[in-house]
């Protein structure tokens, strides 16, 4: 189910009102939400429900063994379980078809004629996003740093609470499990704030991304053509926006959700459009994708703790493995690739060249960070490495005489758009969107919520997918 | 800030703002319709299993959509056909899919719009966007059902939700409005702005707009869209239809299934480029001559030749209601379909 259908709306409506009703104690309560958000994954394919299932009932076992077992060997033993079962499922259903791809390739290499159909596997929706949540649990139990959740329903819920479900944000059991144990329920503040931030993550999702940006970046990224510069880099500037604007937006929309039941999830964007430099930029952008892998891939790894040399391998490895969570394609590899290189570079220029960053050379530096962004978006986006290379020669301006595909309107459209949003996240950097509300009179943001509401009629958005769930 | 009164005032003024949106686009002569989708495309494909032997599934491109009216053909026949015809297709991917993944063995009829129909199977936009609505047939979620469902009733009341999966120029959805700005001439000129001039209910029965008929400038708008199509389409194919028909057409008689094909009118220019670019005796007979099944062309009988198409592709509704009841009576005559009214 996606939070820009009819179908939500109801489903939404119907959750509130049994979950604010007398008729459930809390237990009952917790018991609706797991059944409403098993409904809620069901919608989109019933079978696949099981996957759930089991991923649930394993973390949970391993989740209690960890807790009770004291021999090392045992406890690796629950671990590994856990894990090959989890990630056992993400490289089945997400990477099988790429692994055998890249098998078969390098068979074919060294000589071994071997052909293989690709198979035929749904890649269940959310699939990266569940496994590295429910992963955290049981990883933390290991590290002795997580208490078992206290019910089998508690954790349920927590593999499964609808909101984050699909897209995350990817909440730790320690933020989110034990908000379960205590009956919750939103204040009239919450609740409305909850509405707001479900506007506007419809709103960035139906209006910015669909309506405004999408078909400027489908039409150059699904070109056969080598582009005019200015076509392909407006191109890639419409889809650095339609994916923030979609993933921002669906994150916005899961944290508005769950705080009109009271719940409290993380942020997962801040504004990272007006990053200055790319760690700065991974502190903004997926926040709690960019937080799990520094903390069970990165720091595992060694981190900064054996040396610069094996940091940089590890930083490296640790967006390559990012990029490739992504989506099994070369592409993606190179995306995690170029932000991993960005980041070594970064960490050796700030050692040479130390600046200090003021509001001018801030600005500055952010427009850079985001121009380079745009560079790993093309390899995100383009469906093969040769449209990638064709974008690229054509964003360096190798083809001058490039086929031009996009107007002046249309051009006009993603400048004001892209304009609109980099000026929105540098002077929105160091605040937060609550906090400017504080300071509006209530009629403006009245005004202002109308005009959002008023923009998503008009936009009617035809329940396009999130871009992320296909991750 | 109190967000309390924010929440009051968004709620009045969002409010407001759609109503007036919805009076003006009112004002403007949008009405409250359905969308031809792929979602609504769907629910008749579903019925297909559900039919008997003496029913009748209408295939075909927006000819047959336009032409053949459902209330006609119920009150003539007593059946009411299934309605499976799609704007811009050929009806050939549908015809294969009825006839290998289904076991209905009624009537087929289908419509020969014969640029669409005699193009190269698995190529072009005419064979992708049925293929599109059978693939959306087949994955559609249990959710995408319960939105088509829940956009029903809401497309039947207000007149601004008017988005089409076809994309009309005249769509006012904001994409659309934004779309339409023209700044400048970077570009070549491409398609003239193709409008809507039809609307569907629920079994996807089409009426043609009045404004078709009567307001000749709207209907030259249309027409430009035919010709800037003729001047860019690939030519006309007939060996590779007539090898990927007669296996099916055997096939489906095989099981009692009987298949009969229609074309219908058209005028003016885009009659004459039909004539010459696809002659007659080039593709339709020799393609019937080759399959060896009934083909019924409008030339060939006196109550069906005189219909002139405002827009030069498709008869105005209450001319279709006539070339139905006509054509009816003539495969009646020819027991070609069946009838269960009893008087």
């Amino acid at each position: 189910m996606l939070f820009n259908s009819l179908s939500f709306v109801v489903f939404l409506i119907i959750v509130l009102g049994l979950y604010y009703s007398k008729i459930l104690n809390w237990s009952g309560k917790k018991r609706m939400l797991l059944l409403a958000s098993y409904v809620f994954y069901g919608m989109w394919n019933p079978p696949l429900v099981v996957l759930l299932w089991i991923s649930t009932v394993v973390d949970w076992t391993a989740g209690k063994k960890l807790a009770t077992l004291t021999s090392p060997s045992k406890r690796k033993m629950w671990l590994l379980l856990s894990m090959v079962v989890n990630l056992g499922f993400l490289a089945f259903f997400k990477y099988g078809n790429f692994l055998l791809e890249n098998f078969t390739n390098l068979v074919n290499t060294i000589g071994w004629d071997f052909q293989a159909k690709p198979m035929d596997i749904i890649l269940p929706m959310g699939i990266s996003f569940y496994t590295f949540q429910t992963m955290s649990y049981t990883i933390d139990m290991y590290k002795g740093k997580q208490e078992r959740a206290k019910t089998f329903l508690d954790f349920a819920l927590y593999v499964t609470f609808f909101p984050q479900l699909v897209a995350g944000p990817i909440v730790r059991a320690k933020d989110l499990i034990t908000q379960f144990y205590e009956p919750k329920k939103a204040t009239l503040n919450q609740f409305i704030w909850g509405l707001f931030l479900l506007t506007i993550g419809i709103f960035q999702k139906v209006v910015l991304a669909d309506a405004l940006l999408s078909s400027t970046s489908d039409k150059v990224f699904d070109s056969a053509k080598v582009l005019h510069g200015l076509d392909a880099w407006m191109g890639t500037l419409a889809f650095s926006g339609q994916i923030f604007f979609d993933f921002a937006g669906y994150s916005t929309c899961a944290i508005g959700i769950a705080l009109m039941l009271g719940i409290i999830l993380p942020d997962n964007f801040k504004y990272p459009y007006a990053a200055v430099g790319f760690s700065d930029l991974w502190r903004r952008w997926h926040i709690s994708l960019s937080s799990w892998l520094r903390d069970y891939l990165y720091i595992p790894l060694g981190g900064n703790r054996h040396g610069i040399t094996r940091m940089y391998v590890a930083l490296t490895l640790t967006m390559l493995l990012g990029g490739l969570w992504h989506g099994a394609a070369w592409t993606f590899v190179i995306w995690g690739a170029l932000h991993g290189t960005y980041l070594v570079v970064e960490r050796l220029l700030k050692k040479l060249i130390p600046i200090k960053i003021n509001v001018w050379n801030g600005v500055l530096l952010a427009l850079l960070t985001y121009t380079l962004v745009n560079i790993t978006w093309v390899f995100f986006r383009a469906n093969d490495f040769d449209s990638a290379k064709r974008m690229i020669s054509s964003m360096f301006y190798l083809h001058p005489d490039g086929e031009k595909i996009l107007g002046f309107a249309e051009i006009g459209k993603v400048g004001i758009v892209i304009l609109g949003l980099f000026m929105c996240h540098w002077l929105m950097r160091n605040t937060s969107m609550k906090a400017v509300s504080e300071k509006l009179p209530s009629w403006v943001l009245g005004v202002f919520w109308a005009c959002l509401f008023f923009f998503i009629c008009l936009a009617q958005g035809s329940g396009e997918q999130f871009i992320y769930f296909q991750f | 800030m109190n967000l309390k009164k924010s929440l009051w005032t968004a709620v009045i003024l969002g409010f407001t703002f759609v109503t007036i949106w919805e009076l003006y686009v009112r004002s403007k002569g949008y009405v409250s319709e359905l969308d031809d989708n792929k979602a609504l495309w769907a629910i008749q494909r579903d019925k297909v299993d559900d039919l008997a032997s003496d029913d009748v599934i209408l295939l075909g491109s927006s000819r047959v959509h336009f032409n053949v009216q459902l209330n006609e053909w119920e009150e003539s026949t007593g059946i009411r056909p299934l309605m499976l015809a799609s704007d811009g297709t050929t009806p050939t991917p549908i015809f294969e899919e009825i006839v290998n993944n289904t076991n209905f063995s009624g009537t087929v009829l289908i419509g020969v719009a014969p640029v669409l129909f005699f193009s190269e199977p698995g190529k072009g936009f005419m064979w992708d966007r049925p293929t599109k609505r059978l693939k959306h047939f087949y994955d559609r979620t249990y959710a995408q059902r319960a939105n088509h469902l829940l956009s029903i009733p809401l497309e039947r009341s207000f007149a601004f939700l008017n988005a089409s999966e076809e994309e009309w120029a005249d769509d006012i959805d904001l994409k659309t409005l934004v779309g339409n700005i023209s700044v400048g001439n970077r570009l070549p000129e491409g398609r003239p702005p193709f409008n809507n001039f039809g609307f569907v209910d629920g079994d996807r029965n089409v009426t043609m707009f009045e404004k078709t008929k009567t307001d000749t400038a709207f209907a030259n708008g249309i027409i430009k869209v035919w010709g800037y199509g003729w001047d860019r389409r690939p030519g006309p194919v007939l060996e590779p239809v007539v090898s990927y028909y007669k296996p099916l057409i055997a096939k489906f008689k095989e099981r009692g299934g009987n298949v009969i094909f229609l074309r219908s009118p058209s005028s003016g220019g885009n009659r004459e480029r039909e004539r010459n670019d696809i002659p007659r005796a080039d593709f339709w007979d020799s393609f019937l001559e080759q399959i060896n099944e009934p083909g019924y062309h409008f030339e060939d009988y006196d109550s069906l030749k005189h219909f002139t198409c405002p827009e030069e592709s498709h008869l105005f509704t209450p001319d279709a209601e006539i070339f139905t009841k006509e054509i009816v009576k003539i495969l009646l005559a020819d027991k070609q379909i069946k009838t269960r009214n009893t008087n």
